[in-house]
């Protein structure tokens, strides 16, 4: 078994034209046939990322290794199995048929073209008869979003890598665009790298979520993300006022007040009847929410239940049987728990 | 005002009844016009990328020179052109002066600015996305430059239209290069500069209705383009 991760990055840098870094990212592997994530807010070097690994941009100091070599060394066959999805997707001024069979043409790869272009089309939810030859302005924004999806997806490739494809489009074409990249990594066991806002969506085709944060891969984004400031209290902890009014502790210090927290989603055990009193419990905190959203994870299999801390959103991991017998719903109340020891900083 | 309505007259019983002088000036000017676009598209067009796509020094420089020639005088070139293939000039042997050839190769100087220039506007208007998404589809090299002129191509088209538009409205290079000698290098410009100064308006008129005619179905597709190309 070869145990060379696909993509390896060593000290990447990329700069800004006024010189300031984008990017920075010391250490980062990819290994073969993995589905990551990418979240983090809008700046912060998602796309530059997405770009760099998808060979379109070059980064000004570091290395990125391809399949073992360096991607300057790497073979352009290689390079052309590698492909990205922008995030506003350009469509050549053609027919549908002509932009989904552009890929192929250009690889000279013309035998059993129309049957190929016909059966990604079906694949992304474009019956061919329907859409084959309507041109480019002839579409919806989900529809071309598929198209451009399709053009993608129709030449096999080893990488494929999308930058927020559900940004713009509706709720059906994401469950299709969803669909047709999970069918086809289960098909060429195709690594997928794939930036989306979309946490909930991001979890339907990532097993794993990275945030990257002003230009740096900071972590797992399952982890929830809790702002300072945070102020000390006489008994050793650290406090953290909510915006209703409730508090939230820590046991660590945080190197500086207004430091963020991370908390794994795994830590935070959920109750619908609030503990009696803290002298029969081990934790410090608990808190009461309100479930507002439920999602399955899609590589643990188990359920991400969203809950509202009086204006604080976290996420809490439980299995499908804890959820089933908490009865919970959106709109169900509900207490947080979990220890002071289990925050750490960013 | 007599004259004028008889003269418009004329013109229409010249062009109904197929007037062979009439009609020798028209198939003379749609010749030269065509030999010269194929001429100004074969070199413009590549220039024209060249000159839209890629970023190198002096750019802007060539850039300003070729903008300052699309309001080339058309004497001018006919000047720097009969210097050239005059008996005297270098390439006299090739005996181009007083030839439709001549004409059409002193028309492709004319209007190759034209070409070059709308050429490299149209592809410094491609979206920025197009080329990421080439190389992503796995377009390399020429691929890229061919896909990326066919993207440009209702503008492309566009630069075609109105550097025909001013080749077979020009009169300067015809009068100069052609010699405007009847049966053979006469175009429609020249007959009509030539009717007008002897007092025959009618074969003036006539032409000059071919002539509109020529110039209002270049600028319907002119617009259709226009349309498509947004």
């Amino acid at each position: 078994m070869n145990e060379t991760p696909l993509y390896r990055i060593n000290n990447l840098k990329y700069r800004y034209e006024n010189g300031r870094f984008l990017l920075h990212i010391p250490e980062f592997a990819i290994a073969r046939g993995a589905s990551i994530g990418i979240v983090g807010p809008n700046g912060g070097g998602k796309t530059t990322l997405l770009k760099i690994l998808a060979l379109l941009e070059d980064p000004d100091e570091g290395t990125v290794y391809l399949d073992g070599m360096k991607v300057e060394k790497t073979s352009d066959e290689l390079k052309r199995s590698v492909t990205m999805l922008l995030q506003e997707p350009y469509l050549l001024k053609r027919t549908v048929y002509e932009n989904v069979a552009y890929g192929l043409k250009v690889r000279n790869e013309k035998k059993g073209l129309t049957e190929k272009v016909h059966r990604t089309l079906n694949l992304v939810g474009l019956p061919p008869e329907e859409f084959a030859q309507r041109r480019w302005h002839q579409l919806s924004g989900g529809e071309a979003q598929r198209v451009a999806l399709a053009s993608r997806l129709i030449i096999n490739p080893r990488v494929l890598i999308m930058d927020e494809p559900t940004a713009s489009v509706d709720q059906r074409s994401a469950v299709l665009i969803k669909d047709a990249v999970n069918t086809m990594r289960e098909q060429f066991n195709t690594t997928l790298i794939v930036a989306s806002h979309d946490l909930i969506w991001l979890n339907t085709v990532a097993s794993q979520v990275f945030r990257v944060y002003e230009g740096r891969i900071t972590g797992l984004a399952s982890d929830n993300v809790i702002d300072g400031p945070w102020n000390p209290e006489s008994d050793g902890l650290w406090k953290k006022v909510l915006p209703d009014g409730q508090v939230m502790f820590s046991a660590t210090p945080p190197g500086d007040s207004a430091a963020k927290a991370l908390l794994n989603p795994s830590d935070i055990v959920l109750a619908r009847a609030q503990p009696d009193g803290r002298d029969g419990l081990s934790a410090r905190n608990i808190i009461r929410g309100t479930v507002t959203l439920l999602s399955e994870e899609n590589h643990s299999k188990k359920v991400l239940a969203t809950i509202d801390l009086g204006g604080l959103s976290v996420i809490s991991r439980i299995t499908r049987r804890a959820a089933e017998s908490l009865h919970i719903l959106p709109g169900t109340p509900i207490f947080v728990i979990f220890k002071a020891s289990s925050l750490r900083w960013e | 005002m007599e004259y004028i309505f008889e003269g418009i007259v004329r013109a229409i019983e010249l062009l109904l009844t197929g007037n062979e002088e009439t009609f020798s000036a028209v198939f003379v000017t749609l010749k030269a016009s065509t030999m010269s676009m194929m001429g100004s598209l074969a070199l413009g067009i590549p220039c024209g990328f060249l000159l839209g796509y890629f970023d190198f020094t002096g750019k802007k420089q060539i850039r300003a020179i070729v903008d300052t020639l699309l309001a080339l005088p058309t004497v001018v070139v006919g000047l720097f052109v009969y210097a050239f293939v005059s008996h005297r000039g270098p390439l006299g042997e090739m005996e181009l002066l007083f030839t439709i050839p001549g004409i059409a190769v002193a028309q492709t100087l004319l209007v190759l600015p034209i070409v070059i220039s709308l050429t490299a506007t149209a592809v410094e208007s491609l979206d920025k996305r197009l080329k990421s998404t080439l190389m992503a589809l796995g377009a390399r090299g020429k691929q890229i430059a061919i896909a990326s002129i066919l993207e440009a191509r209702y503008a492309v088209m566009i630069a075609a239209v109105t550097a025909y538009g001013r080749a077979i409205s020009e009169v300067g290079v015809s009068m100069m290069i052609g010699g405007n000698i009847k049966w053979h290098t006469r175009t429609i410009t020249t007959a009509i500069a030539l009717e007008t100064g002897k007092g025959e308006f009618s074969m003036g008129i006539a032409l000059g209705i071919v002539l509109l005619a020529l110039a209002f179905t270049v600028n319907a597709m002119l617009t259709i383009l226009k349309k498509r190309s947004t």
